[in-house]
């Protein structure tokens, strides 16, 4: 099959099946059998397609067009270090530049598979599906942009999707009745009572595969904006899942309002690309450039400010009539000294990655918006698994991994800081956590912070290797974890112990997923999944440290949070599985989960395990070349992102990433993961397992940390304090403004007003109605007076008439007479 | 031809006006049958401009793609003033007219409660109507200020006879404003009057601007033509059109008035103020929650949904096309009042208490965009024009206009639904409504949905076209408007949580919660029907409204180009010899 | 000049007339009774009808052209006048008198303002 016309439709397809499911259940999910049951099956069979779509995608459309590249190879020397990587991409690059802006792949299938630094030499699939608006040349469209790394995401995602689909028809069964809820007291001192929601719980479920996947697809930047506010309403719905609880209800606020905190930067970062490039898209789309061609135009593909930032920057100069010319240009990107257009140039492409970025942090909860994520907990066990820890908050991981090529090395040093911070801060709140769930949530937090490390160090596949893998592990764990809640009906960990006799199934299921978070394996040879991605991270972290001493601390902090991660992912496991019970009422009531739950676990399991292989991990060439997630990875390779990249503004170097895999890093980077996993599983052990030391004891002794731990760091008490009581008194204030102000002075205007028309009242009264009443009184008085001759007597008339004609006739007599006299 | 559009356009007019006269004949006593001929009216002027909406070919519909004024035609009314019963539309106006002919259907059918004084309440009603299909057709200036004034007398009794406690305060607090609005719009429009002579147009700028019927032969065109030329003295014109061409071709207005500044400065503050009277913009918007909050919920309705947007329609076909250069000078200005509003309307939703009170400022923060987009004056870039920016900014202004006119008044009417039955609006009395009237929750969680500017829903496009389009015009009022997405989202989540979420109703009648009645559901479904559409499909509108917007925004480019840039470059040069800046980037 | 000696003219006519006219006036101004009071009305109008006849005629005004009948018109015009006059006078004295039982003028004051 062609791979241009044919990944379109099936990913495409994937994409809008689960939109038809989940409009169907709007529809008619009440009258889908009894009490909705249906619209589980309804769910997972539209995710069930839409996996198969995918998986058909990868093998069988994928695979057979693009070869997978060899296996990667560090440079030899470290002078090849500063930059001929680029070299031997080259000739490669004009195929690159293919007029149609599609992967010319099949004229050249396998010419660079055995190269072992090339870049990738497929091009990504691009092009629009509708547009939106279009005004002038500025168009926002609804595109794909398709490699193998959105392949493999669609894979991955929609792969996890059904499996907690099908886990989901099992965990949320008590909806398919009326449910007694006990967190929830009436006024009236009962327990609420409500009908089942369970149809409603998968019309959430498969709105959110539509939009995260949506995501994944996305071929422009306003169309990752649509599905990413609309996962962030998807999750708003899962996490306020049960809307009687006012803490469910006051977590899915808190989570939406956090993420439009991040979305405030990327919509900054959005105008500044779409107002100085005039293009959301990715890829060259229709032979127009998108963004990634416009600030990597050479034809080695070197990060440059693109020349709608330069211009938009000289905007000064070129009004004073400068003509733009290129070289012109050229000069004005060449100085960066402070004041210059090229300095506000670079300025804006830091301002453009790191408002993209902020939206990455509020996604996928990086310090200092990581407070929502533990509260999401929330929600049904099965939204933490697929939403909260493998897909959605990965989104933002995702995203950075896409935008790699725009970021400046200023901005990946801040993606790496904030990540540090973040995978240190949310791995110690781990420690001290006692809610199941809440342990898993500031596990992700902290994944999510090696990634974001990861990708800021440089580590490109690192990070997105480690995204891939900490999905599998992730949502089993989460799994698992709701298969004891579902067991135990609660969530503290202090109330279980020594399950695993009861769940057997749940209990080494967790075990692997432990196992695999901590990296566990056997230096050089075989290991879990998260063993290969953790390892890379370090290496990369490592070598990155060689380049920049004085940010070498990131490495630190990343060896010293994997410790803490062993640490508290086996305090969880002995808790919960190990030991004696510590509640016998909950004890005794626990059982295995039904099958329908635990076979997930199982298939989530083996992937747990074998996700970090490629066919190389055993030295075998399959049919399709080098299998596996790390070579697919390395060929959605962004263009021109493997070399060494110097910052401008600041003193930092990004290695190359390939050199992570000198044995100087690797090697060390190996052992230095195994011997922080073994540290933390021994304390884990001490602590926990054989209890050998009483935790209570070291809690006592450190008191003040336990409590600033306890409390996750005061997060939610400072953002309290400078965020929401400011915002509240502001908003008070304006209202009272409008009422006390505005209408203050308008209802003073109106009293004024009314004033002065009581004065004119007055006036008119006394004056000017005293004289027409003064005047009206005067003639009433005289016609009074007259009327004493109007006796009514005939005889008194007639005198009149008679006197008044002679009268008359005197008068007129005398008149005439004087005329004729 | 003219003719029939003489028919169609004045049939849409005036329909409702007759059918007020009609209304008076009636029995008193049949209250029911009043109403039900008063939504047939609506229902036929909205048939009729769905004539025009619908795709065709016949004399009668809209011509999409064509960006000049349609379905014109000019009688003479009072010809010693050159005043003339002159109509027509575009891609500007038209959408509105569609949405105003709903919105009036909706709201009568909304309007079965109101049992107190039917007729009366019916023929005002329709009054109103008229009044705001009016403004929205006519194409003389005069005209259009009867218009505007004819709707503002039934819309203060609507809301003092028909409103709630605090009623008559409201009503006058309303009329006052808008009548504060309408004078400064009457000094301007006598002052543009006053200072126009049509005489300076050339043929092609008196035909464009239909002083001269087009269709006419050509011979007869040249001999009319030949008629004003001849004329001795300047003749006035209240054209809109011709006002326009003026404006933007001649130097009529540019006469200096008043403290240095010219007329059409002096016009375009005049007429902005009394258009944002309308829009509203902080600091002239309190007359909106007060009324809102009394006004009854059809006529609430009709507020958020039509009365808004006439500010915003005067804003983008006369302050800006009339008098460029006050805008170009004032864009600034403008532009910061809408921001303002976004902002300022955000943070006091988040304080209220009072369900509609609420839902009112959300329409000031919402409206703000609208001013915000039509403000954005980006032609400039440097030394090379280009206006897509700006084009971008006043198509999604004009689409948030007819978003908002469909979530508002589903904002409304919902509050209102929930008000008839429970007969209180206190934010912290609700809770629970999703467990008691689920179908209610629903539509209202989709609707609110839509005013949070969710993406799929209508009022996604319009803010976010708008956003986007501020950087090139000033990098800190884009930013700014940019945050207010945070507040948005901060006050409508807090809204749902405290009505819909929650396990029990807190308040008094916990009896009278019923599920919506079927002409309930038939009033809000098709609203929430439409912002989904228009959501997922915003070519729907912007099929026939960009032709036009961006022709407006053209001229006026164009105009920037070639008229006021070498103006700003003469008035540097002469300010001082060093080479100066096009000031477009404040 | 001795108007007993003179020719009869115009002048003796007007005498008459003048004579009826005062006497119809006194009468009216002094009779109490109403129709006493119709009487002298009778008096007046026909002094006037005298003045008119005079005035109008050819003969007793030689020299005077073009005056033709009017006088002699208006005369008759006037007796109608009075005989209307009359019949509608004396209907409200009877009616005066059937309510009041008196034709006697002086108790008529209700029209006193």
């Amino acid at each position: 099959m062609d791979p241009i016309t044919a990944l379109p439709k099936l990913l495409g397809a994937a994409w809008l099946i689960p939109l038809a499911s989940f409009a169907l259940i709007v529809f008619f999910g009440p009258r889908m059998g009894k009490a909705g049951a249906k619209a589980g099956w309804v769910a997972t069979g539209a995710i069930l397609t839409s996996c198969l779509l995918s998986l058909f995608a990868l093998f069988f459309v994928w695979l057979p067009n693009y070869k997978l590249p060899g296996p990667v190879e560090p440079h030899i020397t470290a002078e090849s270090r500063t930059g001929d990587a680029h070299a031997a991409g080259e000739h490669a690059d004009d195929n690159h530049r293919a007029k149609d802006g599609h992967a010319g792949s099949k004229e050249h299938p396998a010419a660079h598979g055995g190269a072992s630094h090339a870049e990738s030499a497929v091009r990504p699939i691009t092009g629009d599906w509708y547009t939106l608006g279009k005004f002038g040349e500025l168009k926002i469209t609804i595109g794909y942009y398709i490699d193998s790394l959105t392949v493999l995401m669609f894979a991955m995602v929609t792969f996890i999707a059904t499996s907690i689909h099908f886990y989901a028809i099992g965990y949320m069964h008590d909806e398919l009745h009326d449910v007694e809820d006990h967190e929830v007291r009436l006024a009236d001192g009962h327990h609420l009572h409500r009908k089942g929601r369970f149809h409603r719980f998968f019309q959430y479920l498969s709105l959110f595969c539509f939009s995260m996947l949506g995501i994944v697809i996305a071929g422009n930047m306003a169309m990752v904006f649509v599905f990413w506010e609309l996962v962030g309403i998807c999750s708003y719905f899962l996490i306020g899942f049960y809307i009687e609880r006012k803490s469910a209800s006051n977590a899915a606020n808190k989570a939406f309002i956090v993420n439009r905190v991040g979305d405030f930067g990327m919509i900054i970062g959005m105008m500044v690309l779409f107002g100085t490039l005039g293009t959301f898209s990715f890829g060259d789309v229709d032979g127009q450039p998108g963004i990634f061609s416009l600030v990597r135009p050479g034809a080695d593909h070197q990060l440059i400010v693109p020349d709608g930032m330069i211009k938009a920057a000289a905007f000064e100069q070129i009004a004073a009539g400068v003509e733009p010319t290129a070289e012109q240009i050229a000069a004005w990107r060449a100085d960066t000294a402070p004041g210059t257009p090229g300095h506000w140039a670079y300025w804006l492409m830091i301002i453009a990655g790191l408002g993209i970025f902020c939206g990455c942090v509020g996604k996928s909860a990086q310090f200092p918006l990581h407070v929502w994520l533990p509260d999401a907990m929330e929600g049904p066990t099965p939204v933490s698994a697929l939403v909260h820890s493998a897909t959605m908050v990965a989104a933002g991981v995702y995203l950075v991994g896409r935008f790699f090529p725009v970021f400046v090395p200023e901005v990946l040093l801040t993606i790496a800081i904030i990540g540090a911070i973040t995978l240190f801060i949310a791995a110690t709140i781990a420690i001290t956590a006692t809610d199941i769930k809440r342990v898993l949530a500031y596990s992700t937090v902290s994944q999510l912070g090696y990634m974001m490390l990861a990708l800021g160090v440089g580590g490109w596949s690192a990070g997105m290797f480690h995204l891939i893998t900490h999905a599998f592990f992730k949502s089993l764990l989460f799994m698992c974890s709701g298969s004891v809640i579902h067991a135990c009906h609660t969530n503290e960990m202090t109330e279980m112990g020594g399950l695993r006799k009861k769940m057997p199934w749940t209990a080494y299921t967790m075990l692997v997923g432990c196992l695999a978070i901590m990296g566990a394996g056997v230096p050089f040879s075989l290991g879990l999944s998260g063993h290969y991605s953790k390892d890379s991270i370090l290496a990369q972290a490592l070598s990155f440290r060689a380049v920049n001493p004085m940010y070498g601390w990131v490495f630190f902090v990343a060896a010293g949070g994997a410790a803490i991660t062993a640490f508290y992912m086996f305090r969880l496991w002995f808790m919960t599985f190990a030991g004696a019970p510590r509640n016998k009422h909950v004890y005794d009531h626990a059982h295995e989960s039904p099958r329908i739950m635990y076979v997930p676990l199982v298939v989530l399991a083996v992937f747990a395990v074998a996700a970090g292989w490629s066919t190389n991990t055993f030295n075998i060439d399959g049919l399709v070349g080098n299998f596996g997630v790390e070579p697919l990875l390395e060929q959605a390779r962004p263009l021109g992102t493997s070399g060494e990249v110097h910052g401008v503004l600041m003193n930092v170097v990004h290695p190359d990433e390939h050199d992570s895999h000198l044995d100087q890093f690797h090697s060390r980077a190996e052992l230095v993961a195994l011997l922080t996993g073994l540290t933390g599983l021994g304390l884990a052990i001490v602590f926990y397992g054989l209890r050998i030391l009483n935790p209570e004891e070291v809690r006592a002794q450190f008191r003040p940390i336990y409590d600033f731990l306890i409390h996750k760091w005061y997060f939610d008490e400072l953002y309290n304090a400078i965020i929401v009581t400011p915002v509240m008194f502001v908003a008070r204030r304006v209202a009272e403004f409008d009422q006390v102000v505005i209408d203050g002075l308008i209802h003073g205007v109106a009293l004024w007003t009314r004033g002065v028309s009581v004065l004119d009242d007055r006036f008119d009264r006394y004056f000017v109605d005293g004289l027409v009443n003064g005047a009206s009184r005067w003639i009433f008085r005289t016609a009074v007076w007259l009327r004493g001759a109007e006796t009514g007597q005939i005889r008194q008339y007639v005198m009149f008439i008679v006197i008044g004609t002679v009268a008359l006739f005197l008068l007129i007599s005398l008149y005439t007479s004087t005329l004729a006299g | 031809m003219e003719s029939s559009y003489v028919t169609l356009l004045s049939l849409i007019v005036f329909l409702p006006a007759a059918g007020a006269l009609v209304l008076a004949f009636f029995p008193r006593d049949k209250g029911d049958a009043m109403k039900t001929f008063s939504l047939v009216v609506t229902a036929a002027v909205f048939v009729l401009t769905l004539i025009m909406l619908l795709p065709g070919k016949g004399d009668w519909q809209f011509q999409v793609g064509v960006s000049d004024m349609q379905k014109t035609f000019s009688l003479p009314w009072i010809e010693s003033f050159n005043i003339y019963y002159f109509m027509g539309t575009d891609g500007i106006s038209f959408p509105l007219i569609v949405l105003t002919a709903f919105v009036s259907m909706l709201s009568m059918a909304a309007s079965w409660p109101i049992t107190k004084y039917v007729r009366a309440y019916c023929i005002l009603f329709l009054l109103l109507e008229t009044g705001m299909l009016g403004v929205f057709l006519a194409l003389d200036f005069f005209l259009f200020y009867v218009f505007w004034e004819v709707m503002l007398l039934p819309m203060y009794f609507l809301i003092g006879v028909w409103g709630g406690p605090r009623r008559e305060y409201a009503a006058i607090k309303f009329f006052l404003y808008t009548l504060l609005g309408s004078v400064f719009m009457l000094i301007a429009i006598l002052m543009l009057y006053f200072a126009s002579d049509v005489k300076l147009l050339s043929d092609e700028q008196l035909a464009a601007a239909h002083v001269i019927d087009a269709s006419l032969p050509l011979e007869e065109q040249t001999a009319r033509i030949g008629e004003l030329r001849a004329h001795a003295g300047p003749i006035h014109t209240f054209n809109i059109l011709a006002l326009q061409q003026i404006g933007q071709h001649t130097e009529a207005f540019d006469v200096k008035i008043l403290w240095g500044k010219s007329l059409q400065w002096w016009a375009f503050l005049l007429l902005l103020v009394g258009f944002v009277i309308k829009v509203p913009s902080v600091p002239v918007h309190t007359w909106l929650p007060d009324a809102h909050v009394e006004a009854p919920t059809p006529i609430s309705m009709i507020l958020a949904g039509v009365l808004l947007k006439m500010g915003g329609y005067g804003i983008i076909r006369i302050c800006y096309p009339i008098c460029p250069d006050a805008g170009y000078d004032l864009a600034y200005f403008v532009c910061a009042l809408g921001v303002v509003s976004m902002v300022y309307g955000a943070f006091a939703a988040l304080a209220q208490k009072d369900f509609k009170r609420l839902v009112a400022y959300s329409s000031v923060s919402h409206m703000g965009y609208v001013v915000l987009g039509i403000g954005v004056w980006s032609a400039v870039a440097g030394n090379e024009f280009n206006a897509d920016a700006w084009k971008l900014g006043m198509n999604g202004a004009m689409f948030q206009m007819i978003a908002h006119g469909i979530s508002s008044p589903g904002m409304f009417f919902l509050v209102g639904v929930i008000y008839d039955r429970v007969h209180h609006r206190d934010l912290d009395k609700f809770g629970g409504l999703f467990a008691k009237m689920p179908l209610y929750a629903g539509l209202s969680i989709g609707i609110f949905f839509a005013g949070l500017g969710l993406p799929g829903l209508c009022g996604f496009i319009g803010e976010v076209f708008v956003t986007l389009s501020v950087w090139n015009f000033s990098h800190a009022l884009a930013v700014v408007s940019a945050s207010v997405v945070i507040i948005t989202a901060a006050y409508i989540l807090w809204t749902l949580q405290r009505v819909y979420l929650g396990p029990e109703y807190k308040g008094p009648h916990p009896e009278a919660l019923t599920p919506m009645t079927s002409r309930e559901v038939l009033i809000a479904a098709p609203l929430l029907a439409l912002a989904i559409v228009f959501g997922v499909y915003p070519q729907a509108i912007f099929n026939y409204m960009t032709p036009s917007v961006d022709q407006t925004v053209n001229e006026l480019a164009t105009w920037t180009k070639d008229v006021k840039a070498p103006r700003i470059h003469d008035e540097a040069t002469a300010a001082m010899p060093a080479p100066a800046a096009i000031v477009a980037q404040q | 000049m001795n108007p007993f000696v003179e020719p009869i003219g115009i002048s003796h006519y007007l005498v008459v007339g003048a004579i009826m006219f005062v006497a119809g006036a006194v009468c009216m101004a002094t009779k109490r009774n109403a129709l006493g009071v119709l009487m002298g009305i009778e008096l007046v109008l026909n002094g006037a009808n005298v003045n008119f006849v005079a005035f109008g005629s050819e003969y007793l005004r030689p020299g005077v052209m073009g005056v033709g009948l009017d006088g002699q018109l208006v005369a008759l015009f006037v007796i109608v006048l009075a005989a209307a006059e009359a019949a509608v006078a004396l209907a409200i004295t009877l009616n005066f008198y059937n309510n009041h039982s008196t034709v006697d003028v002086d108790q008529a004051d209700e029209l006193s303002g």
